[in-house]
């Protein structure tokens, strides 16, 4: 009842907009030129030879299931076990011997998530199922220990990410040989395949 | 009266700790005679040492994180059993000193990639399989044990958990394979798990 009515002239949209659109116009380049820098930052940032891992199976010393940190230090692999104590364990790089990528799909929420979906009443858990799933890069390992003994390691990645850290040791000194350009998505396909 | 109730309960006590004192015997004497017959058979078992060869895929395309998990549990497996003196890495330099070496080699013969996702929306669908022919040989060439073994994963867990239950089907059937003498060789064993 008792609004004042603004003209149009005087909103602040129109004062920036309007008023001074040179102005404006130069705010808004300057912000994004800003965000665009930033963005490259982060990205500089995430394409570093340390990344979080979770170790499934055989890097000598390290636990299978072991969440921790992935890295490329003075020419070695190295992966840090975050748990407790922490155990550090590394492998030069000059004795790998393949890096091949794959991708894999996993249900997420571990065994309490399987058990609530279990309890669920008319099939609900299966719904569940169907969205509680999360892709994962895994980074497949060759390697030879100091008396020739061949060795393989398995490491789950945040999808996108083996690729960058396979060109990081391919960059330090790692052998990968052309075989280990594989599909990444040969070990989701469903086919049978049977030898003779 | 009371005295003759008082030695009967005295006798009874007796006799109770008797019993008691005397039966933890008999069964640690038990286990003694177990131990030294299952160390007897497996006598000339524990006298082999062993080397894991890699997995070969054969015909079958086998992502190189399956034949990786199934030689990583493999020597995990056989380390487990305690059944070899030792157990060796494909390529291990060591190899050359160890004189009573057999050498276990695998190669896929199916393999069914499956999902887990299926598995849990609909219990029935999305198996992981893996079937593989586990040979024992010697040095020589001569081959001692023979299987077709399988791992499959069908409800819960990830894929690659079919790669260790293979491994330790493999290690089972080992086992209770007989294996010779390191002097002689016996006759081919063939079978399926």
């Amino acid at each position: 009842m008792n609004r004042k009515t603004i003209p149009p002239y005087r909103t602040l949209d129109s004062y920036l907009l309007k008023g001074l659109p040179a102005l404006t116009f130069w705010t808004l380049l300057i912000l994004c030129r800003d965000g665009a820098l930033a963005q490259t930052a982060s990205v500089t940032t995430d394409t570093s030879s340390s990344m979080r891992a979770t170790h499934l199976l055989g890097f000598q010393g390290a636990k299978n299931n072991a969440k921790g940190m992935l890295s490329i230090q003075d020419n070695a692999l190295q992966f840090q076990d975050s748990g407790k104590p922490a155990v550090q364990v590394q492998v030069k790089i000059a004795s790998v011997q393949g890096v091949f990528l794959g991708e894999q799909s996993k249900q997420v929420g571990g065994l309490p998530m399987t058990l609530g979906k279990t309890a669920a009443p008319y099939g609900g858990g299966r719904v569940v199922s169907l969205f509680a799933h999360k892709n994962y890069d895994t980074l497949t390992l060759e390697y030879v220990d100091a008396d020739g003994g061949f060795h393989g390691a398995i490491f789950q990645l945040e999808k996108g990410q083996a690729e960058v850290f396979r060109n990081e040791l391919v960059t330090n000194g790692a052998h990968v040989s052309e075989t280990a350009n594989e599909p990444a998505k040969r070990s989701t396909t469903e086919v049978v395949c049977e030898s003779n | 009266m009371k005295a003759t109730k008082r030695v009967s309960m005295f006798a009874l006590a007796a006799a109770i700790v008797a019993i008691a004192l005397a039966s933890p015997t008999q069964p640690a004497a038990q286990t003694v005679a177990a131990k030294s017959s299952a160390g007897d058979n497996s006598f000339g078992a524990s006298r082999w040492s062993v080397q894991v060869d890699k997995v070969d895929p054969g015909d079958v395309a086998v992502a190189s994180s399956f034949q990786i998990a199934i030689y990583e549990s493999l020597l995990d497996e056989l380390s487990k059993t305690k059944q070899f003196k030792q157990v060796l890495r494909d390529g291990d330099r060591n190899a050359g000193s160890v004189s009573d070496l057999l050498i276990l080699k695998t190669t896929v013969q199916q393999y069914t990639p499956g999902s887990e996702t299926r598995r849990a929306v609909t219990t029935v669908s999305g198996a992981t399989k893996l079937t593989v022919r586990s040979q024992l040989c010697t040095r020589e060439g001569t081959v001692i044990s023979e299987r077709t073994i399988n791992g499959n994963v069908r409800f819960m867990g990830s894929n690659l958990r079919a790669t260790q239950k293979l491994a330790h089907n493999v290690a089972k059937a080992i086992k209770q394979a007989s294996l010779p003498e390191p002097a002689h060789a016996a006759p081919v064993q063939n079978g399926q798990i």
